[in-house]
């Protein structure tokens, strides 16, 4: 009996450890072929390998037509900048923003800007503003506002200007500044941004997938309870 | 010679309205500097808040920055501000020091970004206001990101000048 039962216990153990395998070995095939679940709630930064959040989310541009970026994704990639209309730094990166953001759709990445600030707290972020800049800098890609400011905490985006890059497969692989001199375009060491998009683009690793630059606080509507 | 005395005594009165108009003038600083303005004896907490003149947020913030300052210098609170305005905007940064009466030398943020984000703390992402509470060891106890009110920061200090040190106190990488 005491065999009988050991025996049977021996079995189910090896049932049970046969399961758990079985099922990790599903687990992690899965983790490796979904994309992380991204912050949806704002809760933190966007973590490297999730996807955009509200991607499906649609937001005005400049042009008066209505673009999220899951419209924009390219076959090679997703650019999405944060940026405004008024903050210094903005200004200061702008016509490399556009000029790069330019070149890179025509290299098979999807760009857009958004601009989730509150024109109520600075005027100048309002939606005229967005056209006569877009215009002027013959932006080429959507200028957007996000409206509510969700899809801005969805990304957990603090500052303007703020770039996310994503491959094609809809995988962050860079998040951060444009360059590392904002104001003095000729003394700028290493073009952040650019380099993750030609890394990308060659399939090659990106140097550096995460940067910082000073840079306004993104004025956030208040949210719709 | 009564009358040469009233002439230097003139021009000093002169040289410090013009002075007042100005503001403070600016040290230009590191990151590594600030932590040095920190460190200086003397202090029981030091509060450090970049900022800058176009940043709506921290011209809110100063008035209730400048309050704290006030307030509890005389138990040992420093205030290190350090204005990440561009150098064109300086002179306008130093008459907004002036109109907030700052009468303490303040700093200009210089060299690269990333470097001074992240010497003053990896989880600053980079937007203004920021503002950092050190004890009087130079340990960092706290870190806001955005402006914060008159009370979060008096609390803050006083909770900090009154037991040594925060509660949750982290070494800043230097």
């Amino acid at each position: 009996m005491r065999t009988k039962t050991k025996r049977g216990s021996i079995a189910a153990g090896a049932a049970l450890a046969a399961t758990v395998l079985i099922a990790g070995l599903a687990a992690a095939q899965a983790s490796q072929d979904a994309k992380p679940a991204a912050p949806a709630d704002g809760m933190g930064p966007l973590a490297l390998g999730q996807a955009a959040p509200l991607a499906d989310t649609k937001m005005k541009s400049v042009n008066g037509k209505e673009f999220s970026i899951a419209q924009t994704q390219g076959a090679k990639g997703t650019l999405v900048v944060f940026t405004c209309n008024a903050c210094p730094w903005a200004k200061a990166w702008h016509s490399r923003i556009v000029s790069l953001g330019n070149a890179t759709m025509k290299r098979g990445i999807g760009v857009i800007a958004i601009n989730a600030n509150d024109p109520g707290v600075v005027a100048e972020d309002d939606y005229p503003t967005m056209q006569a800049n877009a215009k002027k800098s013959k932006m080429a890609f959507p200028y957007v506002v996000d409206a509510t400011s969700d899809v801005a905490r969805a990304f957990g985006a603090t500052r303007t200007p703020e770039a996310y890059l994503f491959d094609g497969e809809g995988h962050l692989v860079y998040h951060g500044a444009i360059d590392d001199n904002a104001k003095q375009p000729d003394q700028v060491k290493v073009r952040y941004l650019e380099e993750a998009v030609n890394a990308l683009i060659e399939g090659k690793a990106i140097a550096m997938q995460e940067t910082k630059a000073l840079g306004c606080s993104i004025k956030f509507r208040s949210p719709k309870t | 010679m009564r009358r040469a005395s009233g002439i230097a005594l003139a021009i000093a009165l002169l040289a410090g309205c013009a002075r007042r108009a100005e503001g403070p003038p600016f040290q230009a600083a590191t990151a590594d500097r600030v932590l040095a303005a920190v460190r200086e004896p003397g202090a029981r907490a030091v509060l450090v808040n970049v900022w800058a003149t176009w940043c709506p947020p921290c011209r809110a913030e100063f008035p209730d920055l400048v309050r704290v300052a006030r307030e509890l210098r005389g138990d040992g609170l420093r205030m290190v501000l350090v204005s990440a305005d561009f150098d064109e905007t300086l002179p306008q940064a130093r008459a907004f020091l002036a109109e907030n009466g700052v009468d303490f030398p303040s700093y200009h943020k210089t060299g690269d970004d990333m470097m001074f984000i992240n010497t003053l703390d990896s989880l600053w992402s980079g937007a203004l206001p920021a503002t950092f509470l050190f004890d009087g060891a130079g340990r960092r106890v706290r870190f806001w990101e955005g402006r914060q009110s008159y009370e979060t920061l008096s609390r803050a200090v006083r909770d900090v000048l009154q037991n040594g040190r925060g509660t949750d106190s982290t070494e800043v990488k230097t």
